[in-house]
């Protein structure tokens, strides 16, 4: 909300500087976004009069003008078309400054010399917005009645210091410039002025004869009221009330408009002017519309309505939307001679659906929204006769015309001056709270030791104690509140132990060298075609947002692969030689689509990794990771973990690589996998080189995890160990052969571990070497030569039975 | 035969004393000492001596014997100290050539501050929430007193999937799910950490973001406490020269409500850029719990009272960290990660 220093000190002698006033309104719950001096940087220049012009004798657009401003006349070249002999201008002479920066000096143009410049509203840093349609092109031309060599800020109100106040939603009361002025006068202790509210009345007559007023929808509409004005003339409003307009934000456009925009700034209360003429039988009728009721408002959109919307119409069809917009047929023109001017009490809810449901948010409607002082009514249309009588822009019928079906309830709280006291946490006296209840306009009585507080009729946030005790506390000020920490029992503070599991995961994965992400929880629906999901996978079946913000976050995740790949391809294509990226995070498992239930929120882990092995180092191994290197993560992380109930199966995961993916069994149920990008998928998410992805389930881990590790003994006897290398054909899987070793070795045999795979000149195409390293070891003696021996020439024997195997020298 | 002693041992200690390797120092030892060395020989013919020689030419063998040892392995030492010396001057290596670290991965810092606002609040008791992200309007506006067509919703655009359903707008609605899992009237203590959304996507807003909120309910609980905990907490996380300054606000769950800011961190509050040359940056919103959530949640706000408290994030990690630009966490530029240990 912008209010105008200049216009807020009309009401409330504001004897302090700017600064300290904002800081004052700041420390009682007012929060001030921004302090603008208008026309800040705006120097020396003043309003003169174009006393010769003509056209420049080497240009075609150029003209020569000479300008009276007051401290003499100059010559100043102009491009601008709309310069006339005898306007008012403004004139930027040399050595005067603009908001822009800019300081004139003398110009030679096509031969000429130019002594300053004739500015445009822009150029005097006016927001061409705020302008009639005739101001905002070329230079700014001013009433011809204007003096000559007065300073432009003056003029044009650009002396006005703006201030900026993000309204919190329960102040509707502060949401005027008198609001404002009174939660002023109550902080600074400063008298509050009210302006004026007499109305001459001087067309006579009475206006219950020429009006009439009916509300059918009374939930929507507490009180309607309106006067008729007669003999209108329509013109200009008056410059002041332009600087005003301006300076709060809004455009000036005739006088009948201005004063009802004008009085909604002051006093808060939207207002309405009709042509009376063209309200059939003069009747407004408020309320609901039919469904499909059409309305052309203000803007000449046609509007559909519904039975939700607040309709003011007069006796055949709907005239207005209530709150939101009139309508254009009934609208105030340059040939209207009498108006019926309207102020309401509209339900706030319905205006903020009506509003929101047709894209039409104004002034009006955020004021009702947070709902207007039915009070209000009367002041305005008192304030608005008033104006525009001292504008002589009418005469003004007798008597208000109003419907008030059931009269508001001042607000009464009874409370205990104890009870304010322990809910803030200091000792206030009961005499200051009632001093400062008073200073903001509240009624006190006591009863008893109680405090019976009357709720000013604007102050419609109030209405328990827990509201009175922030008025106490915020004008006490909430600095000179004594801090203490709560007087709690001891206890142990705990996070849930999946929490605990998931800051292992992280640690173990960044120990490892992975690095942490942050992915978005929305994706783009169209990754899972990029993930070659099929037509009838179920992560397919994803919760959609209504309102996305783009397509790129419009679908809750289902898996966590598409995430992690972009976080890879991002930095692959950023110079980076390896992507080595993992998230713990959610996805999202609906029941049934729509939603019509609570989604699984399921934890996973998602890795991938790429590129290099090791950074560029001068002591380089291997080049490129490959699968190994995932499903190394995999099983450090699940041994680390102490998961060890699984079993690594084939399974078709679509987005990767058939021949080199697996997943990860637990108690019969797929709790994960790993595996390369299957190679489309690469190509899709422009990984440009193989990648490795692990997608992993937390929850199935937890209770491994936070096992208690038990200590075993360490062995007394000295263990024995044997080499074997065997030659098998090349489809022989390291699982298999580490079986038939462990099947027939006996129990002696404590692990065997794959050490060498050879392919090449020594051994037979089609075929590999595998040399295993195989440890024996006894908990109750040394074991012997023969007792070792004896084991391996079995295993020799077996592994040769079983896969044709030959030993290896 | 006395001369002939003599002069060996003259001799052989002037060889001793030109010998400059291990390797001759072994071959004198062989030569005078050895086996066939001359002390052997002279005291093989010993037998020749008369008896009454024989001790005293025993005698000054085994001094010669024994000085010739004893400077023999003097020498030794000597000369192993310096083929040692020698030896760790040619192993020198290139003591400038980089290291082979193992490669360390990085937490994101929102992880990393999100962790430690989580620390500081379980040394103090608080135990830590979750909750859903997928929320339902109920638990999201209305039992935080906030019902249909409130204007106060507009404080937070929200994602909606239904119009039943949506993503929550603040980890708050666990301050409902938390009172309502518990019997009326039990004191709680606890914070929510959690990942939040909003229908805003610019600059300084990322639609998904995360939060951190704060229940204490009990008996007996003020402004005054809130202020206090705060402070702690504050201090902890931004260091005790800190100040904390409390202004009245405005929140529907929360009465009387108050945003807090702390002295500016990058600046000390003298202004800068960065507090707008205010001196104070926003860093929560809070407030005593609204007898309105109190009472839709089972508790009796005449009996218990409590404070609630709500902080962003990524807003306290920029500060933290030195970022200036919110987009960055979501980016997840490596070089960026790789920043915080």
């Amino acid at each position: 909300m912008l209010a105008s220093l200049e216009w807020l000190k009309q009401y409330v002698d504001i004897n302090i500087p700017a600064d300290e006033l904002v800081d004052k309104i700041t420390r009682v719950g007012l929060e001030v976004e921004t302090v603008t001096k208008l026309g800040e940087g705006l120097e020396g220049v003043l309003t003169g009069k174009v006393t010769h012009i003509e056209r420049h004798p080497n240009s075609d657009h150029l003209w020569v003008c000479m300008m009276d401003y007051g401290q003499g006349i100059v010559q100043i070249l102009t491009g601008a078309q709309n310069v006339h002999q005898d306007d008012m201008v403004p004139v930027a002479v040399v050595g005067s400054r603009l908001p822009n920066g800019m300081k004139l000096k003398k110009a030679k143009m096509r031969g000429l010399d130019s002594f300053g410049m004739l500015c445009s509203a822009e150029e005097l840093g006016i927001d061409s917005k705020l302008l009639l349609p005739e101001q905002r092109n070329g230079i700014f031309i001013l009433p011809p009645d204007t003096p000559i060599g007065v300073d432009i800020k003056e003029v044009l109100g650009l002396n006005d210091t703006v201030i900026d106040i993000d309204l919190t939603a329960n102040r509707a009361d502060c949401f005027s410039i008198i609001g404002l002025a009174r939660e002023i006068a109550a902080v600074t202790g400063c008298e509050l002025k009210m302006p004026a509210l007499t109305v001459k009345e001087a067309a006579g007559g009475s206006a219950a004869d020429m009006a009439a007023i009916k509300i059918e929808a009374a939930d929507l509409c507490k009180r309607f009221a309106v006067r008729v004005l007669k003999n209108i003339k329509i013109g200009p409003s008056p410059d002041w009330m332009q600087k005003r307009m301006r300076a709060c934000g809004v455009r000036p456009i005739s006088n009948v408009v201005d004063v009802t925009n004008y009085v909604m700034l002051e006093l808060g209360q939207p207002m309405h002017a009709y042509d009376y003429d063209k309200v059939a039988d003069h009747t407004l009728i408020v309320r609901r519309a039919a469904n499909g009721e059409k309305l052309v408002t203000l803007d000449e959109q046609e509007r559909i309505l519904d039975e939700s919307m607040i309709t003011i119409a007069d006796t055949k069809h709907a005239v207005g939307l209530g709150g939101v917009m009139g309508g254009l047929e009934t609208e105030v023109t340059d040939a209207t001679v009498n108006v019926m001017l309207e102020a309401a009490t509209f339900n706030g809810p319905s205006i903020r659906r009506t509003s929101r449901a047709l894209g039409l948010r104004s002034e009006a409607s955020g004021r009702f929204e947070r709902g207007v002082d039915t009070v209000l009514t009367h002041n305005a249309l008192n304030r608005a006769a008033n104006l525009l009588e001292e504008m002589g822009a009418c005469e003004t019928v007798a008597g208000i015309v109003e419907a008030y079906p059931e009269p508001v309830q001042p607000t009464v709280i009874n409370v205990a001056p104890a009870a304010i006291n322990n809910r803030i946490g200091i000792t206030i006296s009961k005499e200051e709270m009632i001093a400062t209840l008073t200073s903001l306009q509240f009624a006190v009585a006591e009863e008893g030791g109680n405090l019976l507080i009357t709720v000013p009729s604007w102050r419609n946030d109030v209405t328990c104690d827990a509201d009175i005790s922030e008025e106490i506390a915020r004008i006490h000020g909430l600095d000179h509140i004594q801090s203490h920490l709560p007087v709690l029992g001891v206890t142990q503070g705990r996070q849930f132990v999946i929490e605990d599991v998931k800051d292992s995961i992280q640690d173990y994965m960044a120990g490892v060298g992975m690095s942490e992400v942050m992915t978005y929880s929305f994706i783009n629906p169209s990754a899972f075609d990029k993930l070659q999901l099929p037509a009838d996978d179920s992560r397919r079946q994803a919760i959609e947002l209504l309102n996305p913000i783009t397509d790129e976050f419009k679908v809750m995740r289902t898996t966590m692969a598409a995430s992690l790949l972009n976080a890879a391809a991002y930095n692959l294509a950023r110079q980076q030689s390896k992507a080595a990226v993992f998230e713990v995070g959610r996805i999202y498992l609906p029941k049934q689509l729509p939603l019509k239930e609570f989604p699984e929120e399921r934890s996973v882990l998602c890795a991938v990794i790429s590129g290099k092995c090791n950074d560029l180092s001068w002591c380089t191994c291997r080049d490129n990771v490959d699968f190994y290197d995932i499903k190394g993560v995999a099983e450090g992380l699940l041994a680390k973990l102490q998961f060890t109930a699984y079993t690594l199966v084939p399974y078709t995961v679509p987005y990767l690589h058939p021949g080199k993916s697996c997943a990860i069994e637990h108690n019969g149920k797929i709790i994960g996998w790993f595996g390369e990008v299957h190679p489309l998928v690469q190509e899709a998410f422009g990984l440009g080189q193989e990648a490795y992805l692990l997608e992993l389930e937390v929850e199935p881990l937890v209770e491994a995890a936070t096992a208690v590790p038990q200590y075993q003994h360490l062995p007394k006897y000295p263990s024995m160990s044997r080499d074997i290398a065997v030659v098998v054909p090349a489809s022989v899987t390291n699982a298999e052969l580490e079986r038939v070793i462990r099947e027939h070795a006996g129990e002696l045999l404590q692990d065997v571990r794959v050490f060498d795979i050879y392919t090449g000149k020594q051994v037979a195409e089609g075929c590999k070497s595998m040399a295993f390293n195989l440890t024996y070891q006894a908990a109750d003696r040394t074991l012997t030569d023969a007792e070792v021996d004896a084991s391996m020439k079995k295993v020799i024997a077996e592994v040769g039975e079983a896969y044709k195997a030959k030993l290896r020298d | 035969m006395r001369e002939e002693l003599l002069s060996l041992k003259e001799q052989a200690l002037s060889e001793l004393a030109e010998v400059s390797s291990l390797d001759a120092l072994k071959d004198l030892r062989v030569k005078y000492l050895g086996k066939k060395g001359p002390m052997t020989e002279i005291l093989r013919g010993m037998g020749k001596l008369p008896a009454e020689e024989r001790p005293k030419i025993g005698q000054i063998v085994n001094e010669i014997k024994s000085t010739l040892e004893s400077a023999i392995n003097e020498k030794t030492v000597v000369l192993e100290q310096k083929a040692l010396e020698e030896k760790l001057a040619n192993e020198k290596v290139d003591i400038t050539l980089p290291g082979r670290q193992p490669k360390e991965g990085h937490l994101h810092p929102i992880t990393l501050t999100m962790r430690e606002i989580k620390k500081i609040f379980m040394r103090m008791g608080f135990d830590v929430m979750e909750g859903p992200e997928i929320e339902n309007d109920y638990f999201n506006f209305e039992a935080l007193n906030l019902p249909k067509d409130h204007p106060a919703r507009d404080m937070q655009d929200t994602f909606y999937i239904t119009d039943e359903y949506l993503l929550r707008t603040h980890t708050s609605p666990v301050q409902a799910r938390t009172m309502q899992a518990q019997k009326p009237d039990t004191p709680v203590r606890v914070i929510v950490p959690g990942t939040v959304y909003r229908c805003d996507y610019d600059a300084t807003h990322s639609p998904m973001f995360h939060q951190v909120e704060g229940l204490v309910v009990d008996k007996n609980i003020s402004l005054a406490d809130l202020k206090g905990t705060l402070e702690l907490f504050l201090k902890e996380m931004f260091g005790s020269s800190v100040k904390v300054r409390l202004r009245p606000s405005y929140f529907p769950f929360t009465e009387p409500s108050a945003e807090v800011d702390i002295s500016c961190v990058i600046c000390g509050g003298h202004g800068c850029r960065v507090c707008k040359n205010s001196g104070w940056l926003e860093i929560l919103g809070s407030g005593m719990v609204h007898p309105n959530v109190l009472r839709m949640s089972g508790y009796d706000p005449d009996k218990m009272s409590g404070f609630a408290f709500g902080m962003g994030v990524e807003r306290i990690a920029m500060l933290k960290y030195g970022i200036d630009d919110l987009r960055l966490f979501f980016e997840n530029d490596l070089r960026f990660i790789r920043q915080f240990k």
